[in-house]
């Protein structure tokens, strides 16, 4: 096994495209004399990732997260700096190192729509070059592993959405990879499905070992399973730093929104930021650094007349604001210039 | 890996790509059924049309008799029937091109052109495909060297159509969107397919074996067919073959411009 999973020095991505201004004179002008203009989706990222890790790599959508992994599994060619995985070039030897990596999108699907699992993980089994033999008793361990037991003879087109990611990460592991590339797999997800992904990958990772590269702009994906965040925005790393700091810093807050069975007028807390009240309806937001969630909930129930409550964590373009407002901070207080 | 195991494993990631499309069309037997065989009927009124033309017109027409005309038609829907039940994503390349569908085969370790081919099929084909078969059978009779010819020509057939759908969509790489394009070139195949070559102009006969090989899918195996001649068709398997790699070349030089995209996307 080779010292480091992946190591990425100076990686940038530049897309190329085309700008045209509104109407239809602007279309017939393109047509002719078009103007082209080049969008930095990936610049100079450097970044290494160890045997058995959980990275999380966060951003908000069109930070370069999904651009940084396609680079990583060899689907994209870089524009400038070097990239190795399990020391093979992703692009030059895509061929060899997809025998090692496993890769699942959360938005695009390596299973038979109209075919039960089943056939899909013979196809998959065959193109990765697994013995039949073998092949039978991994998909027997992960039918067990992953509770697929009644859903391997169900065509795919009839499986709800949790179903069918559980089965794209169980096909994704018939040839037993290193490395699980994971692309916003909990997408669209509700929250009991979302959780029994989540500890499927912990589990895969602690039994065998796999380095787990996970994108999420879900920050429950990266508090529940892994260990190290990588936050990039705008194509840039802004933050790389483990989980339990990241959590202390910055995922400290929950929004409770909770519904009333008559009008209500919620009194302010310590710890507790009340953003909406009056009404059936309160929104509030809980710093549980200050004030554990159980003791909020203990006093929304204590103030009667609760109809329904939902806890959630604060969105990951919230949360990538608090770390640019905090390193501003620091930067300013530091002397050093502030981010633009 | 020597040339030997890498045609080897050519075939049997074709192989294994067909059994799942046949067993995915499977799931809709009915479906399968009424589109196989109304493509029989829907081609079979042409033979009706040939039968009145040779009727009116005379015993030839540009230089082939009425046989000659049902070889080459047969070649051709058993070759169009053959590329789309095999390879039938040579009319989609474009879509996967522009919305990043290509991801899925660039994970995998096999051959990136013949996964994105192989892995969709055309249940209507099927109905092309046995047309042709039906179609030599009725009008060729016995006759060995024909039977032998259409079977060559079917096969050489699908990959110079698969080739020229590949080349031309791969434009799309520098251009944008070139299925339109690359439609209109399998259209343009097929219908200089299916009329005797004497009716053409001679810069459209040049045009007919270079840029839409029509001559080397039908023409030349009629000729052949009719006497046998091992050296023009040593020259014939050459021929494909260069088309097959040229398609292979520009797909592959094409794909290091590749965008991917972020889609939703289900594989049918």
């Amino acid at each position: 096994m080779p010292m480091n999973m992946i190591e990425a020095y100076g990686l940038s991505k530049t897309y190329r495209t085309r700008v045209r201004g509104e109407g239809l004179a602007a279309s017939a002008r393109a047509m002719f004399r078009p103007v082209y203009r080049e969008v930095l989706a990936v610049q100079s990222i450097d970044l290494v990732v160890q045997p058995g890790e959980i990275v999380a790599f966060i951003g908000p959508n069109g930070a370069g997260k999904s651009t940084t992994i396609k680079m990583m599994t060899g689907i994209l060619r870089p524009n400038s700096g070097s990239i190795r995985v399990l020391d093979l070039d992703p692009v030059r030897e895509r061929s060899r190192l997809s025998y090692h990596i496993g890769t699942v999108f959360g938005q695009k699907s390596q299973l038979w729509f109209h075919l039960p699992p089943t056939d899909s993980f013979t196809l998959l089994g065959r193109i990765y070059d697994v013995e039949p033999g073998v092949l039978k008793k991994r998909i027997a361990v992960l039918a067990e592993r992953f509770e697929l037991g009644a859903l391997l003879d169900v065509p795919v087109r009839k499986m709800s959405l949790g179903q069918r990611i559980r089965c794209e990460v169980a096909a994704s592991l018939l040839h037993e990879p290193e490395i699980l590339f994971l692309d916003e797999p909990t997408i669209g997800l509700d929250v009991v499905v979302k959780q029994a992904i989540r500890e499927l990958i912990r589990e895969l990772n602690q039994e065998k070992g796999t380095t787990i590269f996970l994108t999420s702009h879900d920050a429950g994906d990266v508090e529940h399973v892994c260990r190290r965040a990588i936050v990039i925005d705008h194509g840039r790393i802004v933050l790389d730093q483990p989980v339990k700091k990241l959590k202390y810093d910055y995922l400290n807050r929950k929004i409770i929104a909770v519904r009333f069975t008559e009008e209500h007028d919620l009194k302010p807390l310590p710890g507790v930021e009340v953003l909406k009240t009056g009404g059936l309806g309160s929104r509030l937001t809980v710093d549980t650094r200050i004030r554990p969630i159980g003791e909020v909930m203990s006093w929304l129930v204590g103030s009667g007349g609760v109809a329904d409550i939902t806890v959630e964590d604060p969105p990951m373009e919230a949360i990538i604001a608090a770390i640019f407002s905090s390193q501003d901070e620091s930067a300013g207080s530091s002397g050093h210039e502030k981010r633009p | 890996m020597s040339k030997g195991h890498q045609l080897r494993s050519i075939f049997n990631l074709i192989g294994l790509y067909f059994r799942v499309n046949l067993a995915s069309a499977m799931e809709y037997r009915s479906a399968f059924m009424i589109q196989a065989f109304g493509m029989v009927l829907s081609n079979g009124s042409f033979v009706f049309f040939w039968w009145i033309a040779f009727n009116q017109i005379g015993a030839r027409i540009g230089g082939y008799d009425f046989t000659d005309v049902m070889f080459i038609w047969a070649v051709t829907s058993s070759a169009f029937g053959t590329a789309n039940i095999l390879f039938a994503n040579m009319n989609h390349i474009s879509r996967l091109i522009i919305s990043g569908e290509l991801d899925t085969f660039l994970l995998q370790p096999k051959s990136v052109l013949i996964s994105v081919l192989c892995a969709r099929t055309s249940l209507s084909a099927w109905g092309d495909l046995l047309y042709g078969f039906i179609l030599i059978a009725l009008t060729q009779g016995a006759d060995g060297q024909a039977w032998l010819m259409y079977f060559c020509g079917l096969a050489i057939g699908a990959l110079l159509m698969t080739a020229v759908a590949v080349t031309a969509h791969t434009l799309t790489f520098y251009l944008g969107d070139a299925s339109t394009l690359a439609g209109m070139s399998v259209e343009f195949i097929v219908n200089f397919c299916i009329y005797p070559k004497g009716i053409y102009a001679g810069w459209v006969q040049v045009l007919m074996a270079t840029l839409i090989p029509a001559t080397f899918m039908v023409h030349l195996p009629l000729q052949l067919a009719r006497q046998f001649d091992p050296l023009l068709f040593s020259g014939l398997l050459l021929v494909s073959a260069a088309y097959c790699a040229l398609a292979w070349f520009f797909f592959y030089r094409g794909l290091r411009r590749y965008e991917s995209g972020n889609l939703i996307v289900t594989r049918l």
